[in-house]
Parts: structure tokens; C-alpha cells; sequence
């Protein structure tokens, strides 16, 4: 047993270590100021913790206590939309994505009908094709609609991606939920109120959690992004960040902008972990 | 209270026959089991009486009202489900009260038959809970609590001792059948296991393979079994059924011959291992076997043997008694307590025994 409970530790600690370290790195990054950056070797530790560059990233000059002032940043234009637009068009393709997904995961995962094999295996089809296949077809079709570069054609796009992978995820869920549909007919629940009172309170946990997995899909959406929107008014925080890359590196305005794209999932993981622990570990029935 | 008549009813998913003519009336205030093995059609039919699932062909009639095509809650049933399913994400009292959605009664009628259904099952205690916070038993009474609020005509029950353990399997056994005979309302209760249908039930309706085998009291279904395969699904250890043939006035097979008078030919002789007695191998006309394993059981053993066909023979022994295995024993069955089965499972009514 002493044994065992070694290697779990040890693996533990691989794991934290794993996730851990790239969020150490460039935190530390961000705090570093532009003199200490260019060291070599850098500090492990940031000697003073100021914040220049996130104010600088948001369009801020920025003077440090040593007295030196780092001017703001040319891409704070691009960030500032970036969080605006990202926030917005994710928040959207989460509501749209779970007003299709919910009733389509439902009746995959609890009714028969005819060609539901053929139909699922369609759905699921999507989640294998990788982003990358349909992205030159996407963008020769939006040019001609004049969609590039717009909101809308984004979330259009990100749907793409998110309807088919949440609702694999959630199909597999609903499947889990004890069988009430039955006791409900007893009870004289028609089909529609009984998923409206019983089933969805009932699958609250994996819904919240799909929710979270839609809207950290389009948060982090890169590939299409990149090609559809990126140095336009809909451009989204990932390609943003990637300006910072250009010509004239800017490493601490870069992990900076990292801690802004971060926030929003750390949310997220800290108010519904008991939602996903409840939904990955235990079985949902009762 | 209702007497349910299921006339010529059919059920097919695909090709695939599930229930297959089937033709069976229960009485106002009975306690009928439907006793089969898993498949063989008892809780389609269940779900055919509740509404749950529709006839393919045939009628349903309560009271001679056809409510082949009436949904489930006009019906007027409740049903207990297998392992007592509940709605897991709602307290106790509202799962009870979910079941009076669409009854018309006052709210002061409503919690009067809540407050007496669970004073009834003893499960006042626990009301505000959800059905998680319970163990087996308890989500069990309130199933059942569930199901008596809505004083339905018809009780459903599909298997809903089968997830308990034994002990509690046993209490609540008991305490089901009072409650019925206390209610006296009619109720069809599926089960799997022999020893819930003997003692449970009115009467037993034996079905396999999507048809009725046999219907009757559990001493007619034991000591009367209709076909070869009531006789052999019904009792512990189970009846020996013997291929051999007719003729002369003896049932022979290898060395055995037992004195019984019907049609020649081939039949199957069925007799329950406490109606045989062991004796020498070499008695004449007993069957000679080889000691496979004694089971001592504490009020009685078991003996079972190989004949020379190679079928286990149980035959039920004194409780201190011993054998080696390998050891050769014979196995002499009483005539007078002998059944005779035909090719097709049918039982051979005119069998008597003789005087040897």
C-alpha cells in the first residue's frame, strides 16, 4: 500500500507540476520589468511586483517605482476589443450552442426513432473533422457573402465546432440519467413538460458543464479566428495576442495579456468544480 | 378496485415477438404474479397494462372498458418500478406529491392521503429528504407510498424487490401482501423469482417465450404443473425431468422403470426430488447413478448424481446423510407422484400409476 501511495504522489505532483509551471512562467513573465527581461539569466522571482503591463496592454503609460516609464502598448487597441468581442460573441455562441444541443442530446440519448444510428454518427462525424479541412472552403464562402471579419460570421463558424462536440458530450450524459421518463407518463408529465420540470433540473451538473465547454471553445478559438477576423473590428483576444509576436516582440505585454485570457476559465473552474467533479466522477443517478 | 382482461394481446419490437396471444383475466382485488425468466415477455405486458407501452394487437380492458388506447395516467394505475425509481432531484414529499397532479381533490384531501400514506409505510421521518439520502428499503416504501396516494384501481409492480438484499427482500415481501390485502386492490406483480411468486400471489401466470404457460394458485402451478416447463421452472431444488420412453406400461430409460400407464412413445417423466428414493445401484428397475455433491441444506440434504446419460438427478435426503462421491447409488421414484410430459412440454393427463 506504502507503495502505491508513492507513485500516486509522485504522479500527482508530475500533473501539478505540469499545469503549474507554464502559468509560474509567464506570470513571472508579466511582472518582470522591460529592463529585467532583457537579462539573461532572468530572475526566477520578479523583484517588485507592479503592474505595468497590464496597464500598458490596456492603453496606459505606465511609470515605475524606479522611475522609468514603459510607454502603452500599439496592440492595446486589439486587446481591448479582443476581451469585448470575446466576451460577447462567446457569451452567444453558449446560449445558441445549448438551445440546440440540449433538446438534440436529449432525444439522441432517450428516444428511438428511425436512422438515429446514421444521424448520430453524422453528429459525431463533426467532432473528428479537424478545423483546419473547412477552413479554406469557410473563408472563399464568407468573402462572397462579405462575412469575413464580422461577429456574426464567427459565431457562426465557432457553432460550427461546439454544437456537434457538446452535444456528443452531453448525449453521453443524458444517457446516464435514470429512466423517469416512464414514471413520469405514469404521473401524466407530457414529453415536453417532462424534460422542462424533471429532466433539465435533473441534468443541471452537465448542463452547467457544457455550457462551460461551449463558451471556453469559442474563448480560445484561434484557427478560424486568425483567418476570418484577425486584424479586423471582430478580431477576438487569441489573435491579439499573437500581434505580440510581430516585429517588435514584446514578451512582458504578451504574458500579460496571457493572465487577461486566463481569467475567465479560472472563473469558471473555481464556481462550477462541483458541477464537473459531480458530472466526471460519480454516476448522475441518484 | 378493477378486473383487468387482456384479450388476444400482441406485442412486436420489429420482428422480433415479444408478447404472443395472450389471453388472461385478473380478478378484481387479486394479487397476481407473472412469473418468467428474463424475456419472456412479463414486464412488456406490464407496461402494456400500464399504458407504458401500446399493443401491437389484442385488447385491454378494465371493467369492460377497452382503455387499449388510453394514456397511462387516465388509466387510473400507479406502478412501482424496478429498484423503486424515484425522481432523484426532488424531496420525498414532492415525489409523493407528483403522483395527484391530475387528480381533482381538495389540498386538504391531498395531505390527508399524504400524511396517511406515509404514517402507512412508516416513512414520516425522512419526508424532506431526497430518494439518495435513503437506503434500498426505505426508497422502497416510498415507491409504494408513491403508488397508494393516487388509490388507483390497478397496482403495477415490475421486480421491485429484485435490487434489496435478502433479509429486507423477506420483511418487505410480507409487508407488501398485507398492504394489498388491506387495500384489496388489485395488483399485478412481476417477478423473476420462484420463492417471491409462491409466496406472494393469489395465483401465479407462468409466461415463457412471449407466451402463458400456465395460470393458477402456486399449489396448482407446483403440484399441477400444465406444462414441462412450469414444472421444471418452479420449485428448489428443481423437479427431475427425464427423457425416455413409454411402453408396456413402464417408463424406461437404461435401467430405470417406473410403473406408470399412458400413450406410448417418447415422453419425459418429471418428479420433485422429495418423491424419490435412494437405494442400491443394483435394486431393480431404479436408475443407477454415480454421487455427484450432497448439499446439506440443515433441515435436509440434497443429493445430486449422474445418471448414465450424464443428467444431474437431485433427490432430496435424511440431513445427516453421507455418500462418497463417485460413490453408485440407484434412485427409485414413486410412482403415484409422477408426472408424464409429451415431445411438446404438454403434460400427459391421463397418466395413472399402476400397482407394480
Amino acid at each position: 500500500m506504502a507503495k502505491r501511495s508513492i507513485f500516486l504522489y509522485l504522479a500527482i505532483a508530475v500533473a501539478i507540476v505540469w499545469s503549474i509551471f507554464p502559468i509560474y512562467w509567464f506570470c513571472r513573465m508579466a511582472f518582470l520589468t522591460p529592463n529585467e527581461i532583457r537579462l539573461f539569466p532572468q530572475p526566477f522571482v520578479p523583484h517588485v511586483f507592479e503592474l505595468g503591463t497590464l496597464y500598458n496592454i490596456f492603453g496606459y503609460d505606465y511609470e515605475y517605482a524606479a522611475g522609468f516609464v514603459s510607454g502603452a502598448s500599439g496592440q492595446s487597441n486589439q486587446i481591448i476589443r479582443g476581451v469585448f468581442n470575446g466576451l460577447f460573441m462567446s457569451g452567444i455562441v453558449t446560449v445558441i450552442t445549448l438551445f440546440i444541443v440540449v433538446p438534440l442530446a436529449y432525444v439522441f440519448a432517450r428516444m428511438e426513432f428511425r436512422h438515429k444510428e446514421k444521424l448520430l454518427f453524422a453528429v459525431l462525424l463533426a467532432v473528428a473533422l479537424p478545423p483546419v479541412s473547412t477552413l479554406i472552403p469557410f473563408y472563399s464562402m464568407y468573402v462572397q457573402l462579405g462575412l469575413n471579419g464580422t461577429r456574426f460570421g464567427l459565431i457562426v463558424v465557432t457553432l460550427t465546432i461546439t454544437v456537434p462536440f457538446v452535444a456528443w458530450m452531453l448525449i453521453g450524459y443524458f444517457r446516464n440519467l435514470p429512466p423517469i421518463e416512464r414514471l413520469a407518463r405514469i404521473d401524466g408529465y407530457s414529453r415536453t413538460s417532462c424534460l422542462l420540470t424533471l429532466i433539465l433540473p435533473l441534468a443541471k451538473s452537465g448542463i452547467a458543464v457544457a455550457a462551460v465547454i461551449a463558451f471556453l471553445f469559442s474563448w480560445n478559438e484561434y484557427t478560424y479566428a486568425l483567418v476570418l477576423v484577425n486584424g479586423t473590428s471582430a478580431n477576438t483576444l487569441p489573435t491579439a495576442i499573437s500581434g505580440f509576436l510581430g516585429q517588435y516582440p514584446e514578451p512582458g505585454n504578451l504574458a500579460a495579456s496571457v493572465i487577461v485570457t486566463i481569467i475567465p476559465p479560472a472563473l469558471f473552474a473555481y464556481f462550477l468544480q462541483r458541477h464537473v467533479t459531480e458530472m466526471s466522477l460519480v454516476d448522475p443517478v441518484r | 378496485m378493477a378486473k383487468i382482461d387482456l384479450v388476444k394481446l400482441r406485442k412486436t419490437f420489429g420482428a422480433y415477438v415479444a408478447v404472443e396471444g395472450l389471453d388472461l383475466k385478473i380478478n378484481d382485488g387479486e394479487f397476481l404474479i407473472m412469473l418468467g425468466p428474463s424475456g419472456c415477455g412479463k414486464t412488456t405486458t406490464l407496461n402494456m397494462i400500464a399504458g407504458l407501452e401500446s399493443a401491437t394487437a389484442g385488447d385491454i380492458l378494465f371493467d369492460n372498458v377497452n382503455v387499449t388506447d388510453v394514456p397511462p395516467h387516465e388509466r387510473n394505475v400507479a406502478m412501482v418500478f424496478q429498484s423503486s425509481l424515484l425522481y432523484p432531484h426532488i424531496s420525498v414529499r414532492r415525489n409523493i406529491e407528483t403522483s395527484l397532479r391530475h387528480t381533482t381533490i381538495s389540498d386538504a384531501e391531498r395531505k390527508r392521503r399524504i400524511a396517511e400514506a406515509a404514517k402507512m409505510l412508516e416513512i414520516e421521518p425522512f419526508m424532506d429528504k431526497l430518494p439518495g439520502q435513503l437506503s434500498g428499503g426505505q426508497r422502497q416504501r416510498v415507491a409504494t407510498a408513491k403508488a397508494i396516494v393516487r388509490e388507483p384501481s390497478v397496482f403495477l409492480l415490475d421486480e421491485p424487490l429484485s435490487a434489496l438484499d435478502a433479509a429486507l427482500r423477506l420483511s418487505l415481501r410480507s409487508e407488501l401482501v398485507n398492504l394489498q390485502k388491506r387495500l384489496g386492490t388489485t395488483t399485478v406483480f412481476v417477478t423473476h423469482d420462484q420463492v417471491e411468486a409462491m409466496t406472494m400471489g393469489d395465483r401465479i401466470a407462468v409466461m415463457n417465450s412471449g407466451r402463458l404457460e400456465q395460470i393458477g394458485t402456486p399449489d396448482e402451478i407446483y403440484n399441477s404443473p400444465s406444462t414441462v416447463f412450469v414444472a421444471g421452472f418452479l420449485g428448489s431444488p428443481p423437479m427431475n425431468l427425464l427423457e425416455g420412453d413409454l411402453a408396456g406400461g413402464f417408463f424406461r430409460r437404461g435401467g430405470l422403470a417406473v410403473p406408470v400407464q399412458g400413450p406410448g412413445g417418447k415422453v419425459t417423466l418429471g418428479v420433485r426430488p422429495q418423491d424419490v428414493v435412494v437405494t442400491e445401484a443394483t435394486a431393480p428397475g431404479a436408475l443407477p447413478v454415480t454421487v455427484y455433491a450432497v448439499e446439506h441444506l440443515g433441515r435436509e440434504s440434497v443429493l445430486i448424481a449422474d445418471d448414465e446419460h450424464g443428467s444431474k438427478v437431485r433427490a432430496l435426503v435424511a440431513p445427516g446423510w453421507h455418500a462418497r462421491v463417485g460413490e453408485k447409488l440407484g434412485i427409485v421414484p414413486d410412482p403415484a407422484r409422477c408426472l408424464l410430459f409429451d415431445t411438446n412440454g404438454a403434460r400427459i393427463y391421463e397418466t395413472v400409476a399402476r400397482a407394480a
